[in-house]
């Protein structure tokens, strides 16, 4: 009954010990096994979403370290909220293996082994439903990513391996305590019987004894510090264009496609349903912030040259989309974020892949070096459009639906059902997320331009003039750069590319044309956790975060100056609204 | 009595006669062989302590109460007792494995009697129950540990450091000698049950007196804390490590922790009770610093053991936060949470720890050869390409010591920052003021966890990320692999399940105190 979802948990471990068996004389041996296993993986993860799909949802759930006292299960399932990620999972390490086929010769053996570690983490932690193992599998993502970035990334890759480890990891310390504190509270109030690492349980006893503010505000902070970080929610973002640019390909696929989605994740799985008063009290500042992450992202990568580097900062402009949906905190608003982390791990997977087939072919990422290589590879550069097109928005693919939803929740958040207080603001940060969304479209319209388009432009080559000019005048670019100024070897995107490619591309047409397929499933989990916080939002004090009665008696005095001055506010708050009609 | 005592301390005995007779045999045949004789006396121990006890730790329930056992005198009779000679014997096994082959200027035979020497001195420790016996179990350990200390290598820099452990440990022992006196002055007895019982008796009968109790105690925290390598104790660590070969190392950082801070819980949490305010605060305060200055100043280091001194000292932190618990949890206003108990997840991060530790130095002197140790850590560089399987190992102990998951390290901080946060659920009864201070004692650890990842991380890098300068010999012997491959698989078993052995130490701690001393069972030192 249960035989395929452990054989999915189970098969990349194993596949890390048969790779390191098979591929230690040779890379070919050690990629053939890692594309085999991966594949079986994918094949396992697919039936076990389908049967979830379907109704017959398997599950794992053994004690693991339990006792008359203590409960920690290895408990894992799927649910709504996971399903699609833990799919797009075993898919995008299909991707990294196939994107590293020939670019990684030395060391191929450990290569794929990490890679397919850092599966078995990625799955295990979106189907944990154990508070323990899911951290467990959070921290143990790290350890396989360190490695890839660490030895097979591009110059400074030991500084970006050890600031992207230490900056998570100091994060998510804190995250630890938090969610401890979290159990230890719910086993307080029950009676301390047994104490349970249930998510689920722990949730719904969260619901009857809710815990005070100020104890969730402090317990926020600390789920926030490792999630937001791993997001990267601004301005908490420094180690990740960092991690990006000198991570191999598979490493920035998997990065951007799953391991960002985490933090998404966490916050949805987390924060929201165990903290809702908290949520509510923080979402003032979050939404500033996603909204400033938005428009930061997209500014700073206008300014990139470097085509990885634009990608990493869209990546933050991206999240803040996400988490701009999550904390609209209304149903329209967390579907689209749910979706559009589907999606960004799709487009910006893809991106990332197609960047690293051009760096394969002409080893380098400048956009100065590169241009109108549409001439020489146009089935690479029809990919190129597509997933600019669904990182954009453009509609009839993934991006759209995502962002519509986002953005339409939010306006739904600003105009319909905002405090007066933070109305203005709100509306602020819609209007901004829409501008994100132009901005979103010149940079990155404006790099498939700059390099698919225009006239071919190839480095060592400053004109689509004959190699042989280009030898002996180049030489600085060193021996890689001078054995490629031959561009007469460049080819377009083969089999194997395209493969690795295709099935993103075929995702993205199906969510955008049908997204209803992808969010039913997600719906039920997602009204769940909206009704949670829908509750806090409603029954949230908004003109008094301080709960002293002091300070309560001394603001109700204020209070009659300060109505004359919200209905001011209102009056002004109206106009964009009848505008907007 | 008297044979029940020998019956009880025949696994001490064992390892003593083993250590004897390797050093008077070792005289007429100076061979090289003398660790599997050594070996074979440290399973010998092991069965005979497997056959002493008439209850253990498994299967469930199957657990006597002490009382149906009690035998008076110096000896507990005890789970914890009985955890504590376990690991000793475990870490005993592992450091004679590395030690199979020492330097050429080393003379095999008493290199490895007189590791024996402090592993009988680490078990006896464990079981001791009266301030004489007690002592003399430290001295067991320290003494060999000059010897061991001053054999291991024969340049000047050995030298200078055996003569700094030395001084210093002397000094150490004094103090608490010293401790001693005061608290036989307050009560007039050495037993440590007596000593509970009259100082629980309260105030009447002790009176003035009860001031040098806490003179007792400031100098029994002084004395152990030179041997645990709590800060401001712990300056010869980083200079004695460097200065000598990488097994002493090894066997400095774990077993004076191992008698330091059993000898602690014994002491203090158990011994003395009525002092338990002064106590947990000195112990909090002992905590922060010494984690945070031992993973701060680890991240300056280019030596791989005066690095792994600092680690040394930083986990020393990591293991008072549970000492600190357990004296808080004493006091009749706070009830704990059962089962992640404050001394029970000390004992465990000890067990957790000691592995990882042993893995780690066994690891280095594999990589090293008998003549020429690995000492920098750019001697390590590459050594992922070179070494494969040892680097492996070390990067396995390094993420362990960092605590990820899924290794044992993880369980070992799971269970701290659970105990100290433990002491904050709220049940009533004023306790808003303990809860703050292990509030921020849990988030002082966690942030400190993140500082040493980037040491251990460096580590890690060193042998990944980088070419190799120098050529490692990868010549350490036989036995050092055996030691590093048997802490590997445990570091690794401990992690994927924690359970036993977590709840194993906790029964531990529970067996501590005389079942009629306290009501209830749940409430724990």
């Amino acid at each position: 009954m249960n035989d395929p979802f452990v054989f999915t948990l189970l098969l990349p471990l194993v596949g890390t010990m048969l790779v390191a068996a098979f591929g230690s004389t040779s890379h070919v041996g050690a990629r053939i096994t890692a594309l085999i296993v991966s594949l079986v993986t994918l094949l396992f993860a697919s039936r076990v979403t389908l049967a979830w799909l379907g109704g017959h949802p398997y599950e794992i759930d053994v004690p693991w370290f339990s006792n008359a006292a203590i409960d920690i299960r290895f408990n894992l399932g799927l649910d709504g909220l996971s399903v699609w990620m833990f799919a797009l999972s075993a898919l995008l390490t299909v991707t990294a293996i196939l994107v590293s086929w020939e670019a990684i010769k030395d060391r191929a053996a450990l290569f794929y082994s990490m890679l397919l570690l850092l599966e078995t983490g990625m799955l295990g932690c979106f189907a944990a439903r154990d508070i323990i193992l899911f951290y467990v599998f959070f921290e143990f993502t790290l350890i396989p990513l360190f490695f890839l970035i660490g030895i097979w990334g591009s110059e400074e890759r030991r500084y970006a391996a050890i600031k992207f480890f230490l900056y998570t990891l100091a994060g998510s310390m804190l995250t630890f305590l938090g969610l401890l504190a979290i159990v230890l509270w719910v086993y307080d109030q029950t009676g301390r019987e047994q104490m349970t690492f249930s998510i689920a349980k722990l949730v719904a006893a969260l619901g009857e004894h809710p815990l005070p503010l100020n104890l969730q505000l402090t317990l926020f902070v600390a789920l926030f510090a490792g999630f937001a970080i791993k997001v990267p929610l601004f301005p908490l973002h420094t180690w990740l264009p960092l991690a990006h640019v000198q991570a191999p390909t598979a490493g920035s696929v998997i990065l951007a496609g799953i391991l960002l989605k985490i933090g998404t994740y966490g916050f949805l799985r987390f924060s929201l349903p165990m903290l809702p008063d908290a949520t509510v009290t923080a979402m003032p500042c979050v939404l500033v912030l996603s909204g400033a992450g938005i428009i930061y992202g997209a500014l700073v990568a206008l300014a990139q040259g470097d085509m990885k580097r634009l990608i990493a900062y869209s990546s933050v402009s991206h999240l803040g989309y996400c988490m701009l949906g999550i904390f609209a905190l209304n149903k329209l608003g967390m579907q689209g974020g749910a979706l559009q982390m589907i999606n960004h791990g799709l487009s910006t997977g893809g991106l990332f892949a197609v960047i690293g087939m051009v760096y394969e072919r002409y080893h380098t990422r400048q956009i100065a070096d590169l241009g109108g290589l549409a001439r020489r590879t146009p089935m690479l550069a029809v990919c190129m459009l597509l997933f600019t097109f669904s990182s954009i928005g453009l509609p009839g693919l993934n991006g759209f639906a995502g962002e519509f939803l986002i953005l339409t929740g939010m306006f739904q958040r600003a105009w319909s059902d905002a405090p007066a207080i933070y109305q203005a603001t709100w509306m602020t940060i819609a209007v901004a997320g829409v501008f994100g969304v132009v901005l979103g479209a010149w940079y990155m319209l404006w790099l498939v331009e700059r390099v698919f388009f225009g006239p071919l432009k190839e480095p060592g080559g400053h004109a689509p003039a004959p190699a042989a000019h280009g030898h002996g005048s180049h030489d600085h670019h060193g021996h890689a750069a001078a054995a490629h100024d031959d561009h007469s070897a460049i080819h377009d995107l083969n089999f194997r590319e395209a493969v690795a490619l295709v099935p993103l591309v075929v995702f993205m047409f199906w969510i955008g044309l049908v997204p209803q397929t992808f969010l039913a499933p997600m719906a039920p989990e997602l009204d769940k956790v909206e009704a949670i916080v829908a509750k806090a939002y409603a029954k949230h004090d908004w003109k008094s975060v301080a709960k002293t009665e002091d300070e309560l008696n001394h603001r109700d005095a204020e209070d009659a100056e300060k109505k004359t001055e919200m209905k001011i506010v209102n009056v002004v708050d109206q106009l964009p609204e009848r505008g907007g009609e | 009595m008297s044979l029940d005592a020998i019956k009880i301390l025949t696994p001490e005995l064992i390892v003593i006669l083993t250590a004897t007779l390797i050093y008077v045999l070792g005289a007429f045949l100076p061979g090289r062989h003398w660790g599997r004789v050594a070996m074979l006396g440290l399973i010998g121990a092991a069965i005979a302590l497997y056959c002493t006890y008439e209850y253990r730790f498994w299967p469930e329930g199957a657990q006597a109460p002490l009382a149906s056992v009690e035998i008076k005198g110096p000896i507990a009779v005890d789970l914890f007792g009985q955890y504590i000679r376990w690991l000793a014997l475990l870490v005993g096994s592992l450091f004679v494995l590395t030690a199979q082959r020492p330097s050429s200027s080393t003379p095999a035979a008493e290199m490895v009697g007189t590791l024996l020497m402090s592993v009988a001195g680490t078990m006896l420790v464990g079981s001791a129950r009266e301030l004489g016996l007690l002592f003399l179990g430290l001295e067991l350990v320290s003494i060999p540990t000059y010897v061991v200390l001053y054999l291991a290598r024969g340049d000047r820099a050995s030298q200078e450091s055996t003569v700094k452990y030395f001084f210093l440990s002397i000094l150490s022992s004094g103090v608490l000698l010293y401790g001693f006196t005061f608290l036989y002055g307050l009560t007039g007895t050495t037993d440590l049950v007596e000593i509970r019982q009259i100082l629980l008796a309260g105030d009447d009968t002790l009176g003035a007196g009860r001031l040098f109790g806490r003179l007792a105690l400031v100098l029994i925290f002084a004395g152990l804390g030179f041997r645990i390598t709590a800060v401001p104790f712990h300056f010869y660590a980083p200079d004695v490590f460097q200065g000598t070969s990488n097994l002493n190392a090894g066997l400095l950082s774990v077993l004076p922790k191992i008698v330091g801070f059993t000898a602690l819980v014994r002491l203090i949490a158990i011994a003395m009770p009525g002092y338990e305010v002064l106590a947990w605060r000195v112990a909090i305060v002992l905590a922060v610093l010494t984690m945070t200055l031992g993973n701060v100043l680890a991240l300056w280091q280019d030596n791989v053991r005066r690095m792994l001194a600092y680690s040394s000292i930083a986990h020393a932190g990591y293991m008072l936060i549970g000492l600190a618990v357990g004296l808080a949890a004493n006091m009749e206003d706070v009830s704990s949470v059962a089962l992640f108990q404050g001394i029970g997840s000390t004992i465990f991060y000890l067990v957790v720890y000691g592995v990882s530790t042993a893995g780690v130095f066994a690891a280095l002197t594999a990589l090293g050869e008998p003549d020429k140790q690995v000492d920098l850590l750019d001697d390590l560089a590459g050594a992922g390409k070179t070494h494969p399987f040892v680097a492996g190992c070390i990067a396995v102990f390094m993420f362990s010591l960092a605590g990820l998951p899924p290794l044992a390290g993880f369980w070992g901080k799971l269970s701290l920052f659970f105990s100290a946060l433990g002491v904050d659920a709220p049940t009533g009864g004023d306790t808003s003021d303990l809860r703050k201070w292990f509030l921020a004692l849990a988030i002082v650890a966690a942030l400190n966890a993140a500082i040493a990842a980037a040491y251990y991380l460096r580590i890690v890098g060193v042998m990944y990320f980088r070419s190799p300068l120098t050529t490692l010999a990868g010549e350490g012997g036989r036995g050092a692999r055996v030691a590093l491959t048997a802490s590997v698989v445990l570091v690794v078993l401990m992690g994927l399940a924690p359970g036993r052995l977590q709840s194993g130490a906790n029964k531990a701690a529970q067996s501590l105190l005389p079942a009629p001393a306290t009501p209830q069972v749940a409430k724990l030192p």
